[in-house]
C-alpha cells in the first residue's frame, strides 16, 4: 500500500501545494491527491482494520473523509463559474471523487457504523453543513442498510482491534459488502441474500424512489437492449407482456412501469448516464436523474446524484450489464438452486429482448434507444465527415465485436449449466439488432437528438447533456460541441452535467477501447464466485475462439466500471487524438484558440494517472475477492466431495434395502417351515397325549392291583404278626413249664431226701419207740419219788428268774443314769473344748500383747545396748585420753623405772587400741618377756570396743571371763574378795589387774605355768585353763538360768558407778546370753 | 443394727453435700474401737480415705508398728517408748553430742543413727544421703505430729519402712514413672526425654524423701497416708500429676537444669 501511496505522489509534484489550500482555488493537482487520497482511503481502511484497528488512524480517517465530503459538496454547490472555470477537468475529476468518496462512504460504515454514524451526526447537526449533507451524505445512505452493529455494537467496541484479528481483508471487504445495498457493492451471502432479495422487491411495490432506481435500470437494460442481462433484469417483462408488466401489480414493477415509460431517465440519460446504474445506480441517485434528465423538470433534483451514476460507454454498459445481470438475477436464484432458477431464465430470454427493446427505442425516445449510436452519430455528425466515419466505423466495429464476444461467450454459457445459457442465444440476435439500430441511429438519431434538446424545456437537461456529452466524447474533434456544452452547462446551472459528460467520453473511450483491465474485475464481485468458476472454464475452452472474450467479460461494480469506460474512452480518445493528424489537431486548438494541446495532454495524462489508480484500487479489490474466491472454491468442492458422498451413501442404501428385501424373503420361507414345523408337532403332541391317556389307564388299573396286593400284604402281615405273638406265648409257656419242671425235679429231690429222712426219722422213732418202752418200763418202776424234786426245783428256779428280772431293771437303770451322765460330760468337755479354744485365744492375744510390750521393751533394750555402748565408747575414749595423760605424768615422775612399761603402753596406746585393760594383760606376759598374751588380748580389746560377737571373745579373754558369771551369782562371795580392790582401784582397772583380784591371780597362774612348762606347753596350758573356764562356766550356766529373769529387774535399771568392773562383767554376761 | 442406730441418720446425705469426712470418721472410730485393732483394715481405710487428723498419729502408730494392736498394752509401750526415747536422748545428751540447741530432726537424726549403731564419732561428722533423706522426712513429721516422741518414732519407723519394706520397689519408681508419664502425654515426656531432662528429674526428692519439702504438709499428709499404709507407688502418681499440673511451664523450660529446680520449688507454686 505504501508504494501506491507514494507513486501518485511523486507523479504530481502539484499535489503538496494544494492541500492547504481550498479545494476549488488550487489546481487539478489538489483534486488529483484528493481523490486518490478516498480512492486509496477504503482499502486502507479495510487493510488498517484487520491489522490493526486502531483509532488512533480514524481520526485522521474521519478528517480526510470530512474534507472531502465537504469538498464534494462545494464543488457541487460551489458557483458555475468555478465549475466552468475548471471546466471539465474538475468535472472528471469529480466523478472520480464521487466514486471513491462513495467506496470510502461504505468502508467506515462497514466497518465502524457508530463511529461513523455519530461523526455524521455531530458534524451535519450544524446548519451549514445540511446543505452538503442532503446532497452529498444522504443520496449515499439511501445505498447502505441499517448496521446491525448500530444495535448491538458500541463505539469502543468497534474501536477493539480483536474484532477484526479473525478477519482477512477480504473478509472485512465482504462484511462491509452485506451492509451496501448497491448491488456493486454488495454481497448477496450468507442472510444477506434474502434481505437483499426483499428490499428488491419491497421497493418495487410501493413505488419509493427507491423503486425509481430500478425502474431506471430496467429502462436503461431496455435501452441497452443488447445486453443479455436486460433480458435477465426484464425476466418479469416478457416480450409479449410488456404491456402486461407495466400494468400488472404482480410484476415488480408495478407502479413503476408507467413512469417508466413516461419517462425513461435512464433513456434521457441513457446514452449519456451509464445504464449499469440498475444495480449500481442508488435509488436516490436514479431518482435525481430521472427528476433532472427525466421527463419533468419539476423533480429536478441538485447535482449530487451524478457521482454514482457516472455513466459508462454503451458498449461497456453491455459488459457491464452482463455482469450486473449475473450478479442481480442469477445469483440469488443460484443460490437456491439452479433447477429453481431455470424455468425463469427459459421465459427471460425470449421475452424481452425482441419486442421491449423495440418498443423502448420506439417508445421512449430517440435518446435512450440511440444510447451510444446516438452519442456517437452526435459526435459523428458533428464532426468531420471523415472522422464520423472513422468513429463510426470504429464503434460500429467495436460494438459489433462486443456483440460478437458477448454472443459468443453466451453460447457456450448456456451451453453449460449456467441459467445464462438461454440468455446468452437469445442475447445475440438483439444485440444485433441493437448494434444495428445502433449503427442506424448513428446515422438518423443526431437530429432528434438535438431536436429534442432544442425542443421541449424539460429537455434541457437533456440538451445540457448533450452539450456536454459531445464534448466529452469528442473533446478533441469538435469544437463546436465544446461550446454547445459550454453552453448548456452555463445556461443550466443545475446540470449535473458532470455526470454525463464524462459518460460521453466513456462511450468514446470505451468504444475505442477495449477495456484493458476488464479480466481482473472479473473477480471483484463476490457474488460471481461461482459463476467465475464456470466461465473461467467456459473461458479456457474458447480462448481460442477470441480475443474479444475481454469485451465479454463482465464489467465490475457500475460505478467503477463507469468510471473505468470513462477513462477507458479517455484512452480511446488520446488514441485517437494520435491518429488525428496534427493539423487537424493545431487546426482545432487553433481553431478555437482557448484550449492548449499541452493543458489537454496533461489533464488526459492526470486522468490516466487517475485511472491508473482506480486500476490499482480495483486489483487490490480484485486480489481480495481472488482470496475470498479461492476459499469459497474449497467451499464448493468440499461441497461437491459431500455430494458425491452423499450419492454413495445412497447406493449403499439401496444396496442394504435389496439386503433387507432378500432378508425379508429367507424370513417368509423360515416362518413358513415353522409352520410346518410347528404342525408336525402339533400332532405328534396328540399322538403322545392319547398315548399318555393309555398309559394313566394302566397305570390306574396297575395301581388299584396293586393296591390290592398290599392289602393283602397287610393281611399277611398281621397273620405273621399273630403267629409271632403265638409263638412267643408259646416259648413262654415251654420256658414255665421248664421252670416248673426244674421245681418239680428239685421238689422231687427234696422229697425224696425228705422220704429218706423220713425213713430215717421213722427209723429213729422205731429205736426211740422201743428206748421209750424202755424207760417206760424204767419208768413205771420208779415214778414215785421225782415229783418232789421237780417241784422244788420249778420253785426255786421261779424265785431265781424273778430274782434275775430285778436285776436287769436295775441295770437299765443305771444304763440310763450312765448314759445322761455321758451326754452330760459330753456337753462339758464342748464346753471345755470352747473354753479352752478362749483361752487360747486369749492366750495369743495376750502373747500378742506381750510380744508387743515385748517388742517394745526389746527396742528399748536395743537402744539401752546402744546407749551403753556408746558410753562405752565414750567413757572408753575419755580413759584412752586419762590415761595418756596419767602416763604422760609417770613418765616424767619414774623415767627410770616405768621407761620400758611407759615405752610398752605408749606403743600400744600408738596401737590405736583403746581398750586399757587389754593393755595391762599384755603387760604382764610382757614382763614376763613372753608375747604372746597380746594376741587375745588384742582380740579381746577389739571384742571389748565393739561389743559384739560376746562369744569368741569370750574364749580367748578367759582370763577375764570367769568374773563375769559370777558377778550375779557369786556376787556375795566375790563381793568381799574382790570388793576391796575393785573398790580400791577403780581408775586403775586398765593397770595390771592387781594380784589379789581373781583376773590377777589367773593371770599369774596362767604365766606361772607357762613359764613352768615353757613355752612349748603353752597350748596345753591354754587347754586346761580354757578346761578350767569350762567347768566353771558350767557352774555358771546353772546359775544363770536362773540369773536372766533375776537380771532383767536389778540389773537393768542398775548400772551403778561402784564398779566400772561390773558394768563390763554385765555387758559381757548380757552378750553371753544373748548369745545362748 | 445398733451400728446402724450409732451412726448419724444425716450420714446419707453427707456425702450428697460433700462432707466425706464424716461418715469417714465414723467408720474410722468404729475400725479403732475394735480391741485388737485390724491392721489391714487399717491399711486399706488408709488407702481408700484421707484419714482424720486427729486419729492420723494413732493410725499412723498402729500401722508403722510403734503401738501394738491391743488398747490394754497401748500405755505401757508408749511409756517404753518414751523412756526410751528420754534414755536415748539423754545418752546423746550425756555423750554431748546434742544440746538444746539442736535442731529437733537432727536430734532425731542422732538419735536413729544411735539406735542402728551407726552413730558418727563427732556430730561434725559430713552428713550421708540417708541421713539428708531422714532429715528432710523428720521435719516434715516435726510439722504434722505434735508430740516430740510420737514424732521420733513415727519418722523413724517411717525411714525403716522405707529402707526395709520399700528396698526393693523404690529404685524401680523411676521407671514406672517415665510409664506412667507416657501413658498420660506422651508430648511432656518426649520433650523431657528432648531436654535430657528424664534422668535429672528430682527421683530422690520424689522417691526417697517421699515429696518431703516438695509439697505442703497438708497435702504430704494424704500422701503420707498411703505411704505408710504400704503401697509407695502414690509417689509415682503423685509425681506424673505434678508433671501434669505444670506441664505447660515444663514445656516452655528447655534446659534440664531449670527443669529440675523448677520441679524441686513446686512447693513454693504451690502457694502461689
Amino acid at each position: 500500500m505504501s508504494a501506491r501511496l507514494c507513486g501518485p505522489l511523486q507523479v504530481d509534484g502539484s499535489l503538496s501545494r494544494g492541500q492547504g489550500s481550498h479545494p476549488w482555488i488550487s489546481d487539478s493537482g489538489v483534486w488529483y491527491v484528493q481523490i486518490w487520497v478516498l480512492e486509496n482511503c477504503s482499502p486502507l481502511l479495510t487493510v488498517f482494520g484487520a491489522r490493526r484497528g486502531t483509532h488512533t488512524q480514524k481520526v485522521p480517517l474521519a478528517a480526510c473523509v470530512h474534507v472531502c465530503l465537504a469538498h464534494v459538496s462545494r464543488v457541487q454547490l460551489g458557483p458555475p463559474r468555478w465549475i466552468s472555470f475548471l471546466g471539465h477537468v474538475t468535472e472528471v475529476y469529480l466523478v472520480h471523487l464521487h466514486a471513491s468518496v462513495y467506496a470510502l462512504f461504505h468502508r467506515l460504515y462497514g466497518m465502524y457504523p457508530c463511529n461513523f454514524v455519530s461523526f455524521l451526526r455531530s458534524h451535519y447537526s450544524m446548519k451549514e453543513n445540511l446543505e452538503t449533507f442532503e446532497e452529498v451524505v444522504k443520496p449515499m445512505m439511501e445505498h447502505v442498510r441499517i448496521h446491525p452493529e448500530l444495535v448491538t455494537g458500541s463505539k469502543d467496541h468497534e474501536l477493539d482491534p480483536r474484532r477484526w484479528k479473525r478477519l482477512e481483508t477480504h473478509d472485512v471487504v465482504i462484511e462491509c459488502a452485506k451492509i451496501s445495498l448497491d448491488p456493486t457493492e454488495a454481497s448477496y451471502e450468507d442472510g444477506y441474500s434474502v434481505s437483499h432479495q426483499i428490499s428488491a422487491r419491497f421497493p418495487h411495490r410501493s413505488a419509493d424512489v427507491s423503486a425509481s432506481s430500478y425502474v431506471d435500470t430496467q429502462n436503461s437494460y431496455g435501452n441497452a437492449t443488447s445486453t443479455p442481462y436486460s433480458t435477465s433484469r426484464l425476466t418479469l417483462n416478457t416480450p409479449g407482456q410488456l404491456p402486461q408488466t407495466l400494468s400488472s401489480p404482480s410484476t415488480r414493477l408495478l407502479a413503476e412501469p408507467p413512469q417508466a415509460t413516461l419517462w425513461s431517465p435512464s433513456a434521457v440519460c441513457g446514452m449519456t448516464t451509464p445504464p449499469t446504474s440498475p444495480g449500481n445506480v442508488p435509488p436516490d441517485l436514479s431518482h435525481p436523474y430521472s427528476k433532472v434528465f427525466g421527463t419533468t423538470g419539476g423533480k429536478g433534483t441538485p447535482l449530487g446524484t451524478p457521482a454514482t451514476s457516472p455513466p459508462p460507454a454503451p458498449p461497456c454498459h453491455s459488459d457491464d450489464c452482463v455482469h450486473l445481470s449475473l450478479p442481480q438475477a442469477t445469483a440469488p436464484k443460484k443460490e437456491e438452486r439452479t433447477d429453481s432458477a431455470r424455468p425463469c431464465l427459459h421465459r427471460q430470454p425470449h421475452v424481452p429482448n425482441d419486442r421491449g427493446l423495440e418498443e423502448l427505442h420506439g417508445g421512449k425516445g430517440s435518446v435512450t434507444l440511440s444510447d451510444l449510436p446516438g452519442f456517437l452519430g452526435d459526435l459523428a455528425s458533428e464532426e468531420d465527415s471523415i472522422e464520423k466515419d472513422k468513429e463510426e466505423a470504429a464503434i460500429s466495429k467495436e460494438l459489433s465485436e462486443i456483440t460478437t464476444a458477448d454472443a459468443e461467450p453466451l453460447v457456450p454459457r448456456g451451453g453449460f449449466d449456467s441459467p445464462f445459457y438461454r440468455d446468452s442465444l437469445p442475447g445475440c440476435p438483439r444485440k444485433t439488432l441493437s448494434a444495428s439500430s445502433s449503427t442506424q441511429g448513428t446515422s438518423a438519431n443526431p437530429e432528434p437528438l438535438n431536436s429534442s434538446l432544442d425542443k421541449s424545456g424539460p429537455d434541457t437537461p437533456k440538451q445540457a447533456f448533450t452539450p456536454i456529452d459531445l464534448p466529452c466524447g469528442g473533446t478533441g474533434e469538435s469544437p463546436a460541441g465544446n461550446r454547445e456544452r459550454q453552453a448548456s452547462l452555463e445556461a443550466s446551472i443545475l446540470t449535473p452535467s458532470p455526470c454525463k459528460i464524462p459518460p460521453q467520453r466513456g462511450v468514446g473511450f470505451g468504444s475505442g477501447q477495449p477495456p484493458p483491465y476488464d479480466h481482473l474485475f472479473e473477480v471483484a464481485l463476490p457474488k460471481t464466485a461461482h459463476h467465475f468458476v464456470s466461465k473461467k472454464t467456459e473461458e479456457l475452452l474458447k480462448k481460442a475462439k477470441g480475443s474479444a472474450e475481454e469485451d465479454f467479460t463482465p464489467s465490475a461494480s457500475p460505478m467503477e466500471v463507469l468510471d473505468r469506460l470513462i477513462q477507458q474512452g479517455a484512452d480511446v480518445h488520446s488514441k485517437e487524438l494520435n491518429r488525428l493528424s496534427l493539423p487537424s489537431k493545431s487546426v482545432d486548438w487553433t481553431h478555437f484558440g482557448g484550449s492548449p494541446p499541452s493543458d489537454e495532454i496533461r489533464t488526459l495524462r492526470n486522468q490516466l494517472l487517475l485511472l491508473h489508480n482506480q486500476l490499482l484500487y480495483e486489483r487490490f479489490k480484485r486480489q481480495q475477492h481472488a482470496l475470498r474466491n479461492r476459499r469459497l472454491l474449497r467451499k464448493v468442492i468440499r461441497a461437491s466431495a459431500l455430494e458425491e458422498h452423499n450419492a454413495a451413501m445412497k447406493d449403499q442404501l439401496k444396496l442394504q434395502e435389496k439386503d433387507i428385501q432378500i432378508w425379508k424373503i429367507s424370513l417368509q420361507k423360515e416362518q413358513a417351515r415353522y409352520n410346518q414345523l410347528q404342525e408336525q408337532r402339533d400332532t405328534v403332541v396328540t399322538q403322545l397325549h392319547s398315548q399318555i391317556r393309555q398309559l394313566q389307564h394302566d397305570r390306574e388299573e396297575f395301581y388299584n392291583q396293586s393296591q390290592e396286593l398290599q392289602t393283602k400284604l397287610e393281611d399277611c402281615r398281621n397273620m405273621i404278626a399273630e403267629l409271632r405273638v403265638e409263638l412267643k406265648k408259646a416259648n413262654s409257656k415251654v420256658c414255665h413249664t421248664e421252670l416248673l419242671l426244674s421245681q418239680v425235679s428239685q421238689k422231687l429231690s427234696n422229697s425224696e431226701s425228705v422220704q429218706q429222712q423220713m425213713e430215717f426219722l421213722n427209723r429213729q422213732l422205731l429205736v426211740l419207740g422201743e428206748v421209750n418202752e424202755l424207760y417206760l418200763e424204767q419208768l413205771q418202776n420208779k415214778h414215785s419219788d421225782t415229783t418232789k424234786e421237780v417241784e422244788m426245783m420249778k420253785a426255786a428256779y421261779r424265785k431265781e428268774l424273778e430274782k434275775n428280772r430285778s436285776h436287769v431293771l436295775q441295770q437299765n437303770q443305771r444304763l440310763d443314769t450312765c448314759q445322761k451322765r455321758i451326754l452330760e460330760l459330753e456337753s462339758h468337755l464342748a464346753k471345755k473344748d470352747h473354753l479352752l479354744l478362749e483361752q487360747k485365744k486369749y492366750l495369743e492375744d495376750v502373747k500378742l500383747q506381750a510380744r508387743g510390750q515385748l517388742q517394745a521393751a526389746e527396742s528399748r533394750y536395743e537402744a539401752q545396748k546402744r546407749i551403753t555402748q556408746v558410753f562405752e565408747l565414750e567413757i572408753l575414749d575419755l580413759y584412752g585420753k586419762l590415761e595418756k595423760d596419767g602416763l604422760l605424768k609417770k613418765l616424767e615422775e619414774q623415767k627410770p623405772e616405768a621407761a620400758e612399761a611407759a615405752e610398752e603402753r605408749l606403743d600400744y596406746c600408738q596401737d590405736g587400741c583403746s581398750d586399757s585393760v587389754t593393755g595391762h594383760n599384755e603387760e604382764a606376759p610382757g614382763r614376763n618377756g613372753e608375747t604372746k598374751p597380746s594376741r587375745p588380748g588384742g582380740a579381746r580389746g577389739g571384742g571389748g570396743g565393739g561389743g559384739r560377737g560376746g562369744g569368741s571373745s569370750s574364749e580367748l579373754s578367759t582370763p577375764e571371763k570367769p568374773p563375769n558369771p559370777r558377778a550375779g551369782p557369786f556376787s556375795s562371795r566375790w563381793e568381799t574378795v574382790v570388793g576391796e580392790p575393785t573398790s580400791g582401784t577403780p581408775t586403775t582397772v586398765g593397770s595390771l589387774p592387781s594380784s589379789e583380784s581373781f583376773l590377777g591371780m589367773k593371770a599369774r597362774e596362767l604365766f606361772r605355768n607357762k613359764s613352768e612348762s615353757q613355752c612349748d606347753e603353752d597350748g596345753l596350758t591354754v587347754g586346761s585353763l580354757s578346761e578350767t573356764l569350762k567347768t566353771e562356766l558350767g557352774k555358771d550356766s546353772g546359775v544363770e538360768a536362773r540369773a536372766p529373769l533375776t537380771l532383767d529387774g536389778p540389773l537393768l535399771p542398775a548400772p551403778k558407778p561402784d564398779s566400772v568392773g561390773q558394768l563390763r562383767i554385765m555387758d559381757y554376761n548380757e552378750a553371753q546370753l544373748e548369745h545362748s | 443394727m445398733t451400728e446402724d442406730s450409732q451412726r448419724n441418720f444425716r450420714s446419707v446425705y453427707y456425702e450428697k453435700v460433700g462432707f466425706r469426712g464424716v461418715e469417714e470418721k465414723k467408720s474410722l472410730e468404729i475400725l479403732l474401737k475394735d480391741d485388737r485393732l485390724d491392721i489391714e483394715k487399717l491399711c486399706t481405710f488408709s488407702q481408700r480415705f484421707p484419714l482424720p487428723s486427729m486419729y492420723r498419729a494413732l493410725v499412723w502408730k498402729v500401722l508403722l508398728g510403734i503401738l501394738p494392736p491391743h488398747h490394754e498394752s497401748h500405755v505401757q509401750v508408749m511409756t517404753y517408748r518414751k523412756e526410751q526415747y528420754s534414755d536415748v536422748l539423754h545418752a546423746l545428751k550425756v555423750i554431748r553430742f546434742v544440746s538444746d540447741a539442736t535442731p529437733q530432726s537432727e536430734v532425731y537424726l542422732y538419735m536413729h543413727r544411735l539406735e542402728s549403731g551407726k552413730l558418727p564419732r563427732s556430730p561434725s561428722f559430713p552428713l550421708e544421703p540417708e541421713d539428708e533423706v531422714f532429715l528432710a522426712i523428720a521435719k516434715a513429721m516435726e510439722e504434722m505430729v505434735e508430740d516430740s516422741v510420737d514424732c521420733y518414732w513415727i519418722t523413724r519407723c517411717f525411714v525403716n519402712q522405707l529402707n526395709s519394706k520399700y528396698r526393693d520397689t523404690l529404685p524401680q519408681l523411676p521407671k514406672a514413672f517415665e510409664q506412667y508419664l507416657n501413658l498420660e502425654d506422651s508430648r511432656l515426656l518426649s520433650h523431657l526425654k528432648a531436654c535430657c531432662a528424664v534422668s535429672t528429674l528430682p527421683y530422690e526428692l520424689w522417691f526417697k524423701k517421699c515429696f518431703a519439702g516438695c509439697l505442703p504438709e497438708s497435702s504430704l499428709q494424704r500422701i503420707w497416708d498411703k505411704v505408710v499404709s504400704g503401697s509407695c507407688k502414690i509417689l509415682v502418681f503423685v509425681a506424673v500429676e505434678i508433671l501434669l499440673t505444670f506441664k505447660i511451664k515444663v514445656m516452655a523450660l528447655n534446659s534440664a537444669e531449670k527443669i529440675t529446680k523448677f520441679l524441686e520449688n513446686v512447693s513454693v507454686l504451690c502457694f502461689t
